[in-house]
């Protein structure tokens, strides 16, 4: 996901080709925005791209971190400022998304790549890493293809049924993905006191980051099925919603 | 002799939860709220909200019936709202938490810092002025509660209670909890940044004070309605010149002094949040003061003179 703010090309980025956002204004950046990021949305793409060809360049998917990292980090913060924009000001009444879900879901995809993967070196060659990528990958590319889609009022069947069903499988294989990998960094913070400050020091504070992880952890247990039980939720009343629809015509 | 009829209707359902006749035009929302008390023994006039549009904003207690836009036979709505709860008692149990909280770390009790460390006390006299600023504070509000405050809304939802006594108790016991350690430090400018801090605390805390005197002054008579607060002979007010809320305005002083005084982290995010949450009260209060008053002081501002 690239950011909104960043108009025209990247030149820290080396996967070029990709398409320049034309931004006609405020009120146009709804229409405007998605379709020129064409409906199978390019920075996912460009991820998934470099995951297959890393793959087939070395046999096996150990180190396939390395190979997306660049492209990864830059557009899970972009998404940041992106999710903001289009979910608070420009979609709503034309998709139906919470803002506090969504905004909790980048969040916790931020704090992923750049709090755990990124900082603790050790991790970036588990295989957790791996699953909760290609679970975002497939979720993010789904669901832009469908915002697409939306809003050029031509929304093909199979790609809401597939936003509405593929989380089924994707949420726990992205959840597990990211509780494996938080976990697996534990003993490196442990060992390296990473991100910690103990007292005594000028500013009477502490902080343990290992405990943090563990009480993040811990957080997954009441968020993830609340999440989990909303989309749910959403799909009975969409793809219901679409039978009967279909039913009357 | 024109009596009126008042129809009470559940607010979502529309069923008619009650019908009373032979009420007298001049009656009060207060003495109708009392009506429906008797006929709905649990639901108390407190948590009652009398309305006259489904989605409306309630009807106060001294609105008289004939004065409503209701013919002779008034259509009133109903919504619960919750158990409820005095604005005194919240603030006593808000108040008295941290107060206690405090002592606990203040005087080391068993297991808050380790056994070897129990019942010790620091070699540092930064940290006693602390406890007893700390207390001091609380104190103060808790006399407020009892002797000076007057609300202009009797109660809240009981389950305010819950977020706000965690919200309190928990930052009081952090903030204690680094101030009171066997390991803390005192701050880098020594005397002179403790005893800037002392004064700036007094100044804060009798401003404080000043203001909520001035504010309960205005509604001595026991009235309800609201007015423009000004500035009185003290010199203190005089802060109301500039802002609309200055009692936040010094309340922030309180605990900016206070993480001068400590140098402490917690205290200083504590003091954030507080800052955040009473810019958000002041604009409010500004708000509701500019739309009441057409006169009102248009070069106030809403907690920080000239800028916020």
């Amino acid at each position: 996901m690239a950011a909104a703010g960043s108009g025209g090309s990247r030149a820290d980025n080396g996967y070029g080709g990709q398409q320049a956002r034309r931004r006609k204004g405020p009120g146009a950046l709804a229409t405007g925005y998605l379709p020129s990021r064409c409906p199978v949305s390019p920075p996912w793409l460009v991820i998934a791209v470099g995951l297959v060809r890393a793959y087939l360049a070395k046999g096996s998917y150990h180190s396939l971190y390395y190979s997306i990292e660049k492209p990864l980090k830059f557009f899970q913060t972009g998404a940041l400022l992106e999710e903001y924009l289009l979910i608070a000001k420009y979609l709503p009444g034309i998709v139906p998304s919470s803002v506090v879900l969504t905004a909790f879901q980048v969040m916790s995809r931020v704090f992923l790549t750049w709090a755990v993967t990124h900082s603790v070196k050790e991790v970036q060659t588990e295989d957790s890493v791996l699953l909760f990528v290609v679970a975002w990958t497939i979720t993010e590319i789904i669901r832009y293809s469908f915002y697409t889609f939306s809003l050029l009022n031509h929304l093909p069947y199979l790609i809401k049924w597939a936003r509405y069903t593929l989380f089924i499988v994707l949420y726990p294989m992205g959840v597990s993905g990211e509780l494996l990998t938080i976990y697996a960094a534990l003993p490196f913070v442990r060992q390296s006191g990473l991100y910690s400050i103990s007292l005594p020091n000028k500013y009477n504070f502490s902080f343990d980051y290992y405990t943090f992880l563990i009480l993040v952890m811990i957080s997954y247990i009441p968020i993830f099925p609340q999440l989990y039980f909303h989309m749910l939720h959403q799909r009975r009343k969409v793809l219901s919603h679409t039978e009967e629809h279909k039913k009357s015509e | 002799f024109v009596s009126s009829q008042v129809e009470i209707l559940d607010w979502e359902t529309k069923k008619q939860l009650c019908f009373l006749d032979k009420v007298e035009p001049s009656a009060t929302i207060r003495e109708i709220r009392l009506m429906f008390h008797k006929l709905y023994p649990r639901w108390y006039p407190a948590r009652q909200s009398i309305k006259l549009d489904p989605k409306g904003k309630s009807l106060r207690d001294e609105e008289i019936l004939q004065h409503l836009p209701v013919g002779t036979t008034a259509t009133l709505y109903f919504k619960d709202l919750g158990p409820q709860i005095g604005w005194t008692t919240v603030f006593l149990i808000e108040y008295t938490g941290p107060l206690f909280i405090y002592f606990l770390f203040y005087f080391r009790i068993t297991f808050v810092y380790g056994l070897d460390e129990r019942f010790t006390s620091s070699p540092h006299p930064v940290v006693n002025l602390a406890c007893i600023c700390h207390s001091f504070h609380y104190i103060k509000r808790l006399i407020e509660t009892v002797f000076v405050h007057r609300f202009s809304r009797g109660t809240m939802p009981l389950r305010n209670i819950v977020k706000n006594c965690l919200y309190y108790w928990g930052f009081a016991a952090w903030l204690a909890y680094y101030i009171n350690h066997p390991l803390y430090t005192p701050p880098s400018y020594g005397k002179k940044q403790i005893n800037f801090a002392v004064i700036m605390f007094l100044l804060c805390e009798a401003g404080n004070f000043s203001i909520h005197v001035a504010l309960s002054d205005l509604r001595r008579n026991g009235s309800k309605t609201r007015k423009i607060p000004y500035p009185t002979k003290n010199p203190f007010t005089w802060l109301f010149f500039f802002v609309s809320c200055p009692n936040y305005t010094y309340e922030v002083g309180t605990w900016i002094s206070f993480t001068i005084m400590t140098q402490c982290v917690p205290v200083g995010l504590f003091t954030l949040l507080c800052f955040i949450q009473m810019t958000i009260w002041a604009k409010d209060k500004h708000c509701t003061y500019l739309r009441e008053f057409k006169d009102y002081p248009s070069h106030r501002m809403p907690i920080i003179p000239f800028l916020l």
